[in-house]
């Protein structure tokens, strides 16, 4: 995308408008006013994205390699059977961890909606999660999860086991039960506010009306709350998923070490003494690119058929 | 089916609810009990469930609660982590809106070829993984001598705020209409006394929740400011990634990690204010 092609104006637009001049400077008032965005984003994102694509396709000619396009650093990456664990790892996390996050937003946007003693300080308690880093529900995971921590000591409270060792593994394990929590208790309030700031603008009058028509609660939530609340259900899971994807503390910190998921192996290659490996963490910084990409655009294109089939655009 | 619909309606919360909400008041507010209880600690031993030695046990040997001395103290860098966060916050989220507020004015209003295309290009920084973007940036920032430097990761933590801010400002400018200023201009105010008198003011309560939103978001960040950081800079995400990227949690991370959540417990009451639940109703992806 350039510059310039979108403050081309309508023409119909334009023939309904005055004179050409004062068109023209407005066109190009327009232009000036989206020129710093488009300079930073074209400028870092854009030019970040290529230079990752050329440098993973051989483009590097300040570490005196220069063989694009070559299709070898891939090639090495995607026929190495690490990389589909590490892929297969890195989708699991985001998956497992969206689909639970969005379960549990959801239910807490339905309950916040409701009058109850005690909303106020429920409003302010679920965003808590949103306003601080990652890396704090990293070091709460650490104290509650591992095997030295509450949930063990619990364990050993109740008689349930009487060695550290006794509890179940879940932190620095494949399963990444740490990791998965860590995500979830960061991102079910940004569902629940997505959910729930839609909720709040559709107001309760098509449930009525199907619940004066005898529906169940179950056929309500399915026939009538869902499909009202789920382009915000699809634009949060869809940053939540993007989000997990390229995620690196949780996975470095709580993960099981090799294989890793695929931003911590890029990370890796990256800090590797051999500098030339960079070359191989670029082929591996466009592959998730390319996954995420692929996976987002098949999940928005499905949700925009559904939408086409419910009647709305 | 009479009773069921009834209850499906009903405005109070059904039992399960109530349940639900306990358990995720647990969930969320659960493990900051041990952590502040952790922070305070001199000795804590599995499987005790509390600390078999509290630091009041051992005010001879310092005056000062162990963790919270050394938390406290130049040596923990968490005074310096806290003023880059807040310096980087502050100055991200000025430039932030400098470069929306134009561009979010021409989306809220002007019809042009390619609009869609170009709100889709604004939010995809949002859905392409941050990891990919981070190390890609990172190669740029060396060869251009910003890695490891303040302006860098300024740079940098514009690309995720954006998308956020111009979407928020954009509803603002939609909820503005341009009745009013064409009106003022109408009684012959010029293009910058428009802006002044008539714009600003009525879009304040908009730009102050971007503005927190934008804050908060950066604040946050810790990939951006460690990849490019080089370790130079320290915030308050990358100082207590340091802490505990063995795994472990000693009272001096418990700690650092409660500094940590400060400023969000601060924000969050604060912009309880200002950004409503509603502003997100349009949903921020598609």
């Amino acid at each position: 995308m350039s510059a310039s092609s979108p403050a081309v104006p309508d023409p119909a637009d334009a023939a309904l408008r005055g004179p050409s001049a004062r068109e023209r400077r407005a066109r190009v008032w327009q232009m000036v006013q989206l020129a710093p965005i488009m300079a930073v984003l074209v400028l870092l994102f854009g030019g970040a994205l290529v230079l990752a694509v050329l440098q993973s396709l051989g483009f590097a000619p300040w570490f005196g390699v220069n063989t694009f396009p070559d299709f070898g650093y891939f090639g090495a990456l995607w026929g190495s059977s690490t990389f589909w664990v590490s892929l297969g790892l890195t989708l699991y996390y985001a998956t497992v961890s969206t689909a639970i996050a969005l379960v549990f937003g959801v239910l807490l946007a339905l309950a916040l909606v409701k009058i109850f003693p005690g909303k106020t300080f429920y409003k302010y308690l679920y965003k808590l999660p949103l306003m601080i880093p990652y890396t704090v529900g990293i070091a709460l995971a650490v104290l509650m999860l591992s095997n030295g921590g509450m949930l063990s000591r619990l364990a050993a409270f109740a008689g349930l086991i009487d060695d550290p060792a006794q509890f179940p593994q879940i932190l620095k394990t494949h399963y990444g039960w740490g990791i998965i929590a860590v995500y979830v208790w960061k991102q079910t309030p940004f569902i629940t506010l997505a959910v729930y700031a839609v909720l709040l603008g559709i107001g309760r009058e098509t449930e009525e009306a199907a619940a004066i028509l005898g529906a169940n609660r179950r056929t309500i939530f399915f026939r009538v709350t869902l499909p009202q609340i789920l382009p915000g259900v699809v634009s949060s899971t869809l940053i939540c998923f993007a989000f997990n994807v390229g995620a690196f503390e949780a996975p470095f910190i709580l993960g099981g070490g090799f294989p890793d998921t695929l931003p911590v192996v890029a990370w890796r290659y990256f800090n590797d003494a051999d500098y030339t490996l960079q070359l191989q963490g670029m082929a591996t910084v466009v592959s998730i690119g390319l996954v995420a990409g692929v996976i987002l655009f098949g999940y928005l294109a499905a949700y925009r058929r559904f939408e086409r089939r419910m009647g709305r655009n | 089916m009479a009773t069921k619909s009834d209850t499906s309606l009903s405005s109070r919360l059904s039992p399960f609810q109530r349940f639900y909400l306990i358990v995720i008041a647990g969930f969320i507010l659960g493990p900051f009990i041990p952590l502040l209880i952790q922070s305070f600690a001199f000795r804590w031993a599995w499987p005790d469930l509390l600390p078999g030695t509290w630091w009041l046990e051992q005010r001879g040997k310092s005056m000062m609660p162990l963790a919270w001395d050394y938390v406290l103290s130049p040596y923990s860098r968490v005074w310096e982590a806290t003023v880059n966060t807040v310096a980087i916050g502050l100055i991200v989220t000025v430039i932030c809106l400098a470069i929306c507020l134009p561009a979010a004015r021409v989306l809220a209003r002007e019809k042009f070829r390619g609009k869609s295309a170009f709100e889709f290009f604004l939010s995809l920084p949002l859905i392409v993984p941050e990891a990919a973007i981070g190390i890609a940036l990172l190669m740029m920032f060396i060869r251009l001598g910003l890695a490891g430097s303040y302006v860098g990761i300024i740079v940098a933590h514009l690309i995720p705020t954006i998308p956020y801010m111009v979407r928020m400002l954009t509803a603002v400018y939609q909820g503005l209409g341009r009745d009013f200023e064409e009106q003022a201009m109408i009684l012959g105010a010029s293009r910058w006394q428009v802006l002044r008198l008539v714009t600003l003011p009525m879009l304040l309560p908009g730009v102050v929740a971007g503005a927190l939103f934008t804050f908060l978001v950066s604040t946050n960040i810790f990939l951006l400011t460690f990849f490019l950081g080089q370790g130079q800079i320290v915030t308050l995400p990358t100082l207590l990634f340091s802490k505990i990227a063995g795994g472990t949690l000693d009272a001096s991370a418990a700690g650092i990690t409660l500094i940590v959540t400060l400023p969000g417990i601060i924000l969050l009451i604060i912009s309880e204010r200002f950004i409503k639940e509603e502003a997100f109703g349009k949903g921020f992806g598609n």
